[in-house]
C-alpha cells in the first residue's frame, strides 16, 4: 500500500503530493508522508501541531528511546491497533529490542516474561493497566511504577503512553494502511 | 492596527476578502476551474456565515470584498447578501451576467448607492466565438445585461478571459475594447487575464499552470475551508483541489488569516513573481 493511496477499510483518503496543502508541503517534501501526516493532511491547521506534539512526546528525550518503544508498543498492542503495531514493532527492533521482546510485547508472550529488568517489568505491567483497563490505576501496579521511576520519568512515559493511545484509536479509527516500507521490513526480519 | 492590517499595508496579504458564494452555475464553460455546472453540489456558504465573516474582516483591517462562484446571482438571497457586505466595504461580484431577468434587476434596486461593482466575463468581440467556450446566446445576454446595470448604479467590470493574453490578437482585442467602451464601461475597468489549467482546464493545452508564487495571497473563504486566493478551490474530476487550502477552519476568520499571512511571509522576495490576475 503505497503512502498516497487508501486501503479497502480507511476511512479517508491519504492526501497525494499533488494536492498537499500550503503547511503540510514541508511534511512532503521527501515525497509521500507517512500515513498519518497523509491522513491529517486533510486538515492543515492540526497537522503542524499534532506532529510536534507526538514528535516530542515520542521522539528522543531524556527517556530512553528503548524505555519509550517498551510503553508504544505494549499500548499499541493492547489497543489492538494494527498499523501502530507494525510500524512500531520496526522502531522496536532498531532501538535493540531482540525479537522475544517484540513478540512477547506483542501479545504473543506474557509481556513481563520476557523483560529480566524491574524497571522494564514494572512499565509494561503500568502501560497494560494504562491502556486496558477504565477507571484508576492498580495501586500495586502504580506503587512497582513509582518504585522504579522518577517523578519526571514517570510524567514522560505517561505522555508517552497516553499519546500512543490517541494515535492508536486515530490510526484504527480511519484505518491506515501500514506503508510499503513497514511491509517491506517485516517480511525481511520474518514478522510479517 | 492589527497585524492583518499590517500585512495588508505591508503588500504581504491582498485587502480584499473573497467568498465563494456556491459553486453551480447556469453555464458549463470549456474553462472554468470550479467545473461549474447547472447539476454539480452547490456547496454554499450560508448567508450568515458570509456576513459573520466580513465584519470579523472589517475589523481585522481587510477594506473590500469579492463574491464568486459558481455563479453567484444564482443564489435568491445573493443580493440581501451583498448589499450587506456593500455596507460595510467595497463589493466585488463575479457573475456572467446572464440570469438578469426582470425580478432580479428590480432586487438590485437595494444596492442603490453602494460600492458595488459587477465584474461580468466577455472574452470575445464576436457573438460567434464568444459562445464556442461560454454556451450559446452568453454573448447576447452579455451585451443585454451590462446597461441595465450600469442604469441602476451598479458599477460594471469586463474580464476577458483568454489563453495568452500576450499572444492574443491584438485586432481582435481593441474590437473587444472598442464594444466595452460603447456600453459604457472604460478601459480602467477591462481585465485581460489568461486561462489557469485547473479545474475544466487542467486536462488540456490551455493557459498556463500555476503556483501559490504566481497569485497575490487574498484569503478566500469556502463552504470547504479557507485558501490563499480566489484561484485556489478549484474542483478537478468532481473533486476539490486542496494543493491551495490554507485551512478548514474559516471561523473566527483570524485562525486562517493569521495562517496565510505566516505562509506568505515565508515567500522569498524573490519568489515573487505574480501574475496579477483578477
Amino acid at each position: 500500500m503505497s503512502a498516497a493511496g487508501t486501503s479497502a477499510s480507511s476511512a479517508v483518503s491519504l492526501v497525494p503530493p499533488d494536492q498537499a496543502p500550503l503547511l503540510a508541503r514541508p511534511y512532503y517534501a521527501g515525497g509521500a508522508p507517512s500515513p498519518i501526516v497523509g491522513a491529517l493532511a486533510h486538515v492543515p491547521e492540526l497537522l503542524g501541531v499534532t506532529m510536534a506534539f507526538v514528535g516530542a512526546a515520542l521522539g528522543e528525550s531524556f527517556v530512553s528511546a528503548r524505555l519509550k518503544e517498551i510503553a508504544i508498543l505494549r499500548a499499541s498492542a493492547v489497543l489492538g491497533c494494527h498499523y501502530c503495531v507494525q510500524t512500531h514493532t520496526v522502531v522496536a527492533l532498531d532501538e535493540g529490542l531482540d525479537r522475544a521482546e517484540v513478540r512477547a510485547l506483542c501479545g504473543e508472550e506474557p509481556a513481563q516474561d520476557a523483560f529480566g529488568e524491574d524497571r522494564e517489568r514494572a512499565l509494561v505491567g503500568w502501560v497494560q493497566e494504562l491502556a486496558g483497563q477504565r477507571g484508576p490505576l492498580d495501586d500495586d501496579v502504580q506503587r512497582r511504577m513509582t518504585g522504579c521511576f522518577s517523578e519526571p520519568e514517570i510524567v514522560e512515559l505517561t505522555v508517552v503512553a497516553t499519546a500512543t493511545i490517541m494515535l492508536n484509536r486515530f490510526c484504527t479509527a480511519l484505518g491506515l494502511p501500514v506503508s510499503d516500507a513497514t511491509h517491506a521490513r517485516l517480511r525481511a526480519e520474518g514478522l510479517a | 492596527m492589527t497585524s492583518t492590517a499590517e500585512a495588508i499595508e505591508d503588500g504581504v496579504l491582498g485587502a480584499r476578502l473573497w467568498f465563494y458564494s456556491n459553486y453551480h452555475c447556469n453555464l458549463t464553460c470549456t474553462y472554468c476551474l470550479t467545473e461549474s455546472a447547472p447539476g454539480v453540489p452547490r456547496r454554499e456558504l450560508s448567508a450568515p456565515a458570509i456576513v459573520a465573516a466580513a465584519e470579523e474582516a472589517a475589523e481585522m483591517g481587510f477594506t473590500a470584498f469579492g463574491i464568486t462562484g459558481g455563479e453567484p446571482f444564482l443564489r435568491e438571497d445573493l443580493t440581501r447578501i451583498v448589499a450587506r457586505l456593500a455596507s460595510i466595504a467595497p463589493t466585488l461580484i463575479l457573475s456572467n451576467a446572464t440570469v438578469f431577468n426582470a425580478r432580479r434587476l428590480r432586487e438590485l434596486a437595494a444596492l442603490e448607492g453602494l460600492p458595488v461593482q459587477v465584474q461580468i466575463s466577455l472574452d470575445r468581440p464576436d457573438p460567434d466565438v464568444n459562445d464556442e467556450m461560454r454556451g450559446p446566446g452568453n454573448f447576447a445576454k452579455v451585451i443585454d445585461a451590462i446597461p441595465k446595470l450600469l442604469e441602476r448604479g451598479i458599477g460594471v467590470r469586463i474580464a476577458t478571459t483568454v489563453d495568452d493574453p500576450e499572444t492574443a490578437d491584438p485586432v481582435e482585442m481593441e474590437r473587444l475594447c472598442e464594444l466595452h467602451r460603447s456600453l459604457g464601461v472604460p478601459d480602467c475597468d477591462h481585465v485581460v487575464r489568461p486561462i489557469i489549467r485547473r479545474g475544466r482546464a487542467s486536462g488540456g493545452d490551455l493557459g498556463r499552470g500555476v503556483a501559490f508564487e504566481d497569485f497575490e495571497p487574498e484569503l478566500t473563504i469556502t463552504a470547504d475551508g479557507a485558501f490563499s486566493t480566489p484561484f485556489g478551490p478549484t474542483v478537478t474530476g468532481g473533486r476539490l483541489d486542496t494543493d491551495l487550502l490554507v485551512t478548514r477552519t474559516t471561523s473566527p476568520l483570524r485562525r486562517p488569516a493569521a495562517a496565510l499571512m505566516q505562509i506568505a511571509g515565508e515567500q522569498s522576495a524573490g519568489q515573487d513573481a505574480r501574475i496579477g490576475i483578477r
